[in-house]
């Protein structure tokens, strides 16, 4: 009997073909969690999958370094045609390669398709757009400043400064107590780069500062040099935990934690990190610090979500970012999970995050801000501030050749840029 | 007949070739496309590349002031590791060559940093050396030395070499093991016939043991060239090639260029420089030490 297979070869393909349209995808998900943060976002991942059943989230982290070592593994990625699908990113110049690359995926018509315009305050959602398309979902609106110790401060009866000679004044009095007036860690240059940042923003004000940093004006001026100067000072009157050049910035964290040094120069991330180290949150606080201006200035940076170009898996990237952002999902989970959101909606319980309220409030308030040098400067640019900032700390090149030096660079550099 | 044998000397070809494919696909491909990649001013993510010929060549010896500090401190650090590591698992071998169950368990302490991965035992050292909590000040303090008590990666004068005793403490093991081997190899009967010829243990360590380990020295020495010119690992995880750019390898520079600054074209180039002074250093001198 001869038998034909055709039609069961017909059958068997109809049977396949439902179980091959469903088969169950993996949406790579690439961010610097660390393993605190990761813990939060458990149930996050596991209400996702639940409602999106043939998706699995897998986060891929690199935590720990800040911006000096992800954007390295995403670019490694992307140039090996495996990117993430999903990718946490900074904004700025820090963004830069990935949207003029073409790396980064254009969202117009997802913002279309999901209605994000209405979730993020449209300057928010400038700071993911260039050249008129928009690369990037805001993640959160992060604000920097000092923390410190608030026990301390009662201890030592000191008040938060209106002036940057009173905040001087307090460090004066806190070495005189034995305390240290900041810490910081000088591995990868920009921990000791917001000092940096806001000694000038203190010296040149916030106008010059700006302009500086767009490479406006010449680095090689007196305000450099006074900001460059108020380092040094910091440094020679033993304000700051010595020997902090090769010292990981979550390092640094430990003489404020140790109560050895009174304040450190971070973001609103912070309150997470104190409790994922079993600190005291009660005896922490922060303030935006003088610049001896009227128009005081936090230093803030906006982080967002992206798409790669090459994923596989585009629709389910954006309905996943979709789930992320949505205010009332960030809603349903455990305090903490979505600090500093940048939707618009998004609620903040005060009394298990009071810092994230306080932030929330500097971040909706007139107050304006400055960006990270870091954020305004390519990284070889960054790299050379770097490198002359720690010249400065181990005292090998003066304030007034620091400054000379680096306008060198910049000069340097912006001729490479137009070769 | 002659169609079997002839068939025959295709066979070796045919095992070859899946070692060959590997070989060409994962190291001779990359290889070449990276050198042609080192003609090409790349970003490393986009599509465009721009030939720019020598000029990478050209930047690199006659214009970047890091890759000339990277290059002194690389060929420092290459002499150093040829020296140091080398002399000290000579030393420990020669201590150690005897039998019992003390020597058993000292070699075993000696070899154990060599199988940890450096990026780990840089991590580690780091916080060693970390000015605040770290064990080697609050050692030094609480012996009554504070004042040598300062931060070792920090200190513009001290980092490299800090970096360096790391990399001595993970590298000694290896020499170790295999010059206790060599030292195995070599004939009782030699040292017998230098006894009855009077030779002190200086004259026998001298015309015995250092010949005998001939062989020993062109593995151990090779080995520490080509493991001294492509440091990365412990310089990235315990500086980052920092204070300033004071403890800047060929590798980190490379890593630097490549990665961070977006200038894959250099970086390339940066690689190829590294490939030829290895090329240049190693390969006579160990034609050279097998020859003989």
């Amino acid at each position: 009997m001869k038998i034909s297979i055709a039609p069961l070869a017909l059958a068997a393909a109809l049977c396949a073909a439902p179980a091959i349209a469903q088969e169950k995808i993996t949406l790579r998900f690439a961010n610097t969690f660390d393993a605190a943060f990761q813990e939060l976002w458990k149930p996050v991942i596991t209400q996702f999958e639940k409602l999106n059943p043939m998706i699995q989230v897998k986060i891929e982290s690199t935590a720990g370094s800040g911006a000096a070592i992800y954007p390295d593994v995403l670019r490694t990625s992307m140039v090996t045609g495996a990117p993430p699908d999903v990718f946490f990113m900074w904004g700025g110049t820090i963004a830069a390669p990935f949207m003029k690359s073409g790396q980064a995926r254009v969202l117009d018509d997802e913002y279309t398709k999901f209605g994000w315009d209405g979730r993020f305050a449209a300057p928010i959602k400038a700071r993911s757009t260039t050249a008129g398309k928009t690369y990037g979902v805001p993640y959160r609106a992060m604000g920097m400043a000092f923390w410190y110790r608030s026990d301390i401060a009662e201890k030592l009866k000191i008040k938060l400064p209106n002036t940057v000679a009173e905040l001087e004044q307090n460090c004066a009095t806190l070495k005189t107590a034995g305390i240290y007036c900041a810490s910081t860690g000088g591995k990868f240059g920009w921990h000791t780069g917001r000092l940096t940042e806001y000694f000038i923003e203190t010296t040149c004000g916030p106008d010059r500062h700006d302009k500086l940093n767009a490479l406006a004006e010449s680095w090689d001026q007196p305000c450099v040099v006074a900001g460059f100067q108020r380092l040094r000072t910091w440094i020679d009157k033993g304000w700051l935990v010595p020997d902090f050049l090769a010292v990981a910035p979550n390092d640094s964290r430990i003489p404020v934690y140790q109560g050895r040094a009174f304040m450190i120069f971070e973001g609103g991330w912070l309150e997470g990190a104190l409790k994922a180290s079993d600190q005291n949150v009660q005896n922490y606080s922060f303030f935006v610090p003088p610049n001896d201006s009227a128009n005081r200035r936090y230093s803030g940076f906006g982080e967002q979500w992206m798409i790669a170009t090459n994923t596989k898996h585009p629709s389910q990237a954006a309905a996943f970012i979709n789930f992320i952002t949505d205010p009332a999902v960030q809603s349903q989970f455990k305090p903490g999970t979505f600090p500093l959101s940048a939707s618009i909606g998004a609620k903040v319980d005060c009394a298990v995050t009071p810092m994230e309220c306080k932030w929330k409030e500097v971040i909706s308030s007139n107050m304006g801000s400055y960006l990270p040098t870091d954020q305004y400067f390519d990284k070889e640019l960054i790299g050379s501030f770097y490198e002359i900032q720690d010249g400065i700390v181990a005292g090998k090149v003066t304030p007034v050749a620091a400054a000379k030096l680096f306008q060198e660079r910049v000069v340097t550099w912006k001729s490479k840029q137009k070769s | 007949m002659r169609k079997t044998v002839k068939s025959a000397r295709h066979i070796p070809y045919l095992f070859m070739a899946p070692a060959l494919a590997i070989y060409s696909v994962f190291l001779v491909y990359p290889m070449f496309d990276s050198l042609y990649l080192s003609f090409f001013e790349w970003d490393g993510l986009s599509a465009k590349k721009t030939f720019v010929g020598l000029n990478n060549y050209i930047e690199f010896f006659f214009d970047d002031q890091t890759a000339r500090k990277a290059t002194i401190n690389t060929f420092v650090w290459t002499l150093g590791s040829l020296v140091i590591p080398s002399s000290l698992g000579l030393i420990l071998a020669l201590a150690l060559n005897r039998g019992g169950k003390v020597s058993v368990v000292l070699r075993t302490i000696f070899y154990s940093p060599a199988v940890l991965p450096l990026v780990g035992v840089g991590l580690i050292w780091g916080w060693m050396y970390n000015p605040n909590f770290g064990v080697i000040n609050v050692i030094l303090k609480s012996v009554g030395l504070g004042d040598l008590a300062i931060g070792w990666l920090s200190n513009f004068n001290t980092a490299f070499a800090a970096t360096f005793v790391t990399y001595t403490w993970a590298h000694v093991g290896f020499p170790m093991i295999l010059y206790l081997a060599g030292l195995q190899s070599i004939n009782q009967d030699y040292y017998d016939a230098a006894r009855v010829d009077g030779a002190n243990a200086w004259q026998s360590f001298r015309n015995v043991t250092m010949p005998g380990l001939t062989e020993t020295h062109v593995i151990v020495l090779s080995l520490a060239v080509i493991h001294g010119l492509k440091v990365f690992d412990l310089v990235y995880a315990m500086t980052y090639g920092g204070p300033g750019r004071e403890t800047q390898v060929l590798g980190t520079w490379m890593y630097f260029q490549g990665f961070q600054y977006y200038h894959a074209g250099y970086g390339a180039a940066i690689a190829w420089v590294i490939a030829a002074f290895i090329l240049v250093l190693a390969i006579p001198y160990i034609r050279r030490m097998s020859s003989n």
